[in-house]
């Protein structure tokens, strides 16, 4: 079973996320700051981490520079309320960016290919 | 007495006379009066060579009609003038009997049988001729000649001291007149008023004192000379009013040449119409103007039909046969010719005033030069001005946009929890209004769900339309050097520089790749941080501007600009909202403009960052990329 870690400072997102996710058949762990990610981090490695930009403290573009530096190849999926961030070229560096919706059809798509792409490759 | 005797008497009465400070027509009447009586002839005339015609003109005479002063004898011409021409005195007895001898009605020279001729000696050709006429038939003697000779070398001293005094008097008329000149000239930046004080000077009877004044200057592009401004009356009648009336003017000239309420009366006049329609090509050979500015000397014309330089057509629209062009030159390089004449009096056009015209036309070039160079500064400043404004009314703009999308987006993660979970609840309800069939409850919770989850997806298209603002400063980009812009930014500040102590250090390196920017925006933010330096070094200090490549997390190839001061960096409390486009407006647009500074460089797809030093200064960074974004990242 693919485990994904979900990291957003809003308790309904991640709530939501988890529930549909795991509906779906993956395993899913929260954390609600990138403080918190980079410590459960320690502990155990997902196979796919799903980050929000917009986070008070640590913003999820500094949280994926410390990932990549320390981790190396977890893909993530960068998340955020609106497309903003895509023109930031320092964002480029994640293996897909999602705007959030409602409809979680594209996001889970999008995990959906990154785990092909990995299977694959 | 003996005959030396009286011709001591002479000369001594002479000398006195020569020596006292009588002016010099005085001087002459005086001089013959002595020479009459005491030679006991009954005519005395001095002849002297009027510098502008070359003619000898009789100035002062005793014994001769009144009419005799109408003679002007060319060198050479009787026996006066053949004294001229040879620079020997000439003794006859029988005058009229001599084949120099040329009758002259207006001398009655019939009363006359002797005449004695001696030039008045100062270099060759002479300066004049001194005669002495007797009825009764006489010789004279080798003494009166030797006397006549010494008096007019005595004449010859007086006239230096004339010509002399004359030449003292016009060159200070003449520093009088240039001095009001610059001073009119200095006060005003207009260019029309500069040139108008000019060439109504050259108009004056003051100081040019030329009839008509024509400005003309060199258009580089389409190298033609373009007639642009006439000075003078429109016909005769008109020459005599505005004479009559310039003589009622007396006093400093600057009093009434600055007066700017008199222009309407030159621009409208047909003089300057006629020239403002003129226009000649700037080639060689081709026509006086042209030869003007190409030699870059001034022509005095006194017989145009007669110039291979001056066609039909130009003497017949200018209906002068005499004139003069002067060049206008500024930095050794041309900027146009003035050309002047005297349609109405005729008046030859000397040296002198050539001369004297070209003095005026060294004011004339500094008034185009001037007015060229402040017409440059004021167009910098306009620039910079709307920049400024271009800037002030994109951070409004940018204000109001970041406002929505803050909103947006405080209001989307809610939204989208609400909607995920309408989908879900849907979900689940229609699951379980499947099994329960007859559960009209639930059917209808089911629905509501639904209604729920429908509207959030129209409230997400509606908040995905607002944000669509955010993509609203599309950009123009095309390849370019940013060590240009930056170039072209600094030199908009170049006065403001100098003016504040601003100590400029650049360092700008060698061969960056080209970037994809839009040229206009980016100069905006460029601008915007040169401005904010400026501000802050307003007791003078270091500006550094530096430009390298750099890599960003070891991948992202960038082009780093960075822009430093020691201005003593920014309160923490602004320093911390720097960004908030807020903040920044609540300044009346004179604040930081950061906010649409990153927005700019954002949709570069680059990043600003600052970093501030209180006590210090500030050093704010642009960080440009090389690469474009993966694909998944276009939209």
């Amino acid at each position: 079973m693919e485990s994904i870690l979900v990291v957003d400072d809003e308790q309904n997102i991640r709530f939501l996320y988890k529930e549909e996710l795991e509906d779906d058949g993956y395993k899913v762990s929260v954390a609600a700051t990138g403080e918190e990610a980079l410590q459960q981090l320690e502990k155990s490695i997902p196979d796919l981490i799903i980050l929000d930009i917009k986070m008070p403290g640590m913003d999820g573009i500094e949280v994926m520079r410390k990932i990549k530096d320390k981790k190396g190849d977890i893909p993530i999926i960068l998340c955020s309320a609106y497309g903003r961030y895509k023109q930031d070229f320092r964002a480029w560096a994640s293996d897909a960016y999602v705007v959030k919706s409602a409809d979680l059809k594209e996001l889970k798509l999008t995990i959906k290919e990154i785990f092909n792409r990995r299977k694959a490759g | 007495m003996t005959e030396s005797s009286i011709g001591l008497e002479i000369l001594q009465e002479v000398t006195r006379i020569a020596n006292s400070t009588l002016d010099l027509d005085e001087t002459l009447e005086k001089i013959i009066q002595v020479i009459k009586n005491k030679m006991h002839v009954d005519a005395c005339a001095i002849y002297l060579i009027n510098e502008s015609d070359g003619l000898l003109h009789l100035k002062a005479s005793m014994g001769l009609p009144e009419d005799a002063e109408r003679i002007n004898l060319e060198i050479g011409q009787g026996v006066t003038g053949w004294v001229a021409k040879q620079g020997t005195s000439l003794a006859l007895s029988e005058a009229m009997q001599d084949p120099r001898f040329v009758y002259f009605p207006e001398i009655e020279e019939e009363k006359f049988n002797s005449m004695l001729s001696v030039p008045i000696l100062a270099d060759c050709p002479p300066l004049g001729v001194i005669n002495v006429h007797s009825i009764e038939k006489r010789m004279f003697r080798l003494e009166e000649t030797k006397v006549l000779e010494t008096i007019a070398g005595q004449v010859t001293g007086c006239l230096r001291n004339a010509i002399q005094f004359h030449q003292n008097q016009m060159m200070l008329k003449e520093t009088q007149i240039l001095y009001d000149i610059s001073l009119a000239v200095q006060s005003t930046l207009k260019l029309e008023h500069g040139l108008w004080v000019i060439l109504s000077a050259i108009t004056m009877g003051e100081a040019g004192g030329f009839n008509r004044a024509m400005l003309f200057t060199l258009n580089d592009k389409t190298q033609q000379l373009q007639g642009i401004m006439g000075m003078g009356p429109d016909s005769q009648e008109d020459a005599v009013r505005i004479w009559a009336e310039l003589d009622k003017k007396k006093g400093s000239l600057l009093q009434w040449v600055i007066k700017e309420t008199q222009r309407d009366l030159y621009r409208d006049s047909k003089f300057n119409n006629f020239v403002c329609g003129l226009s000649y090509p700037l080639n060689p050979d081709d026509n006086i103007l042209s030869e003007t500015v190409l030699q870059k000397k001034p022509f005095n014309i006194s017989r145009a039909k007669e110039h291979p330089l001056v066609n039909k057509e130009f003497i017949d629209a200018l209906g002068v046969d005499s004139f003069a062009t002067v060049p206008l030159i500024a930095h050794e390089e041309v900027l146009g010719v003035i050309l002047v004449d005297n349609r109405y009096d005729n008046k030859t056009i000397t040296e002198e005033n050539l001369r004297f015209l070209a003095r005026f036309t060294v004011y004339a070039s500094w008034v185009i030069e001037n007015s060229r160079l402040f017409s440059k500064l004021l167009d910098t400043n306009r620039e910079l001005l709307s920049m400024k404004e271009q800037l002030v009314q994109a951070e409004r703009l940018s204000a109001l946009g970041e406002m929505a999308a803050e909103v947006a987006h405080e209001i989307k993660n809610p939204l989208v929890s609400i909607g995920g979970f309408a989908r879900r609840l849907k979900d689940k309800m229609s699951h379980l209004a499947k099994n329960q069939e007859d559960n009209d409850d639930l059917k209808s919770a089911a629905n509501y769900s639904e209604i729920i989850s429908n509207e959030v997806d129209r409230l997400e298209r509606l908040l995905k339309n607002t944000l669509i603002y955010s993509k609203s400063g599309a950009l123009e980009t095309e390849e370019c050097q940013i060590n240009k812009l930056i170039e072209e930014s600094i030199y908009l500040f170049k006065a403001g520089f100098y003016e504040k102590n601003i100590n400029l250090v650049t360092h700008l390196a060698e061969n960056l790749p080209l970037l994809e920017l839009d040229q206009q925006k980016i100069k905006q933010v460029l601008i915007n941080l040169l401005y904010n330096s400026l501000e802050s070094l307003s007791l003078g200090g270091m500006l550094k501007i530096q430009t390298y490549q750099e890599e960003y997390a070891q991948k992202q190839k960038m082009i780093t600009v960075q822009v430093e001061d020691t201005g003593g960096g920014i309160a923490q409390e602004v320093f911390e909202n720097i960004f908030n486009p807020f903040f920044t407006t609540k300044h009346s647009g004179t604040g930081l403009g950061l906010s649409i500074c990153r927005k700019i460089i954002e949709n570069h797809g680059g990043n600003i960052r600052v970093e501030n030093q209180i006590g210090k200064g500030v050093t704010v960074y642009l960080h440009l990329p090389l690469q474009m974004g993966p694909d998944y990242y276009k939209n």
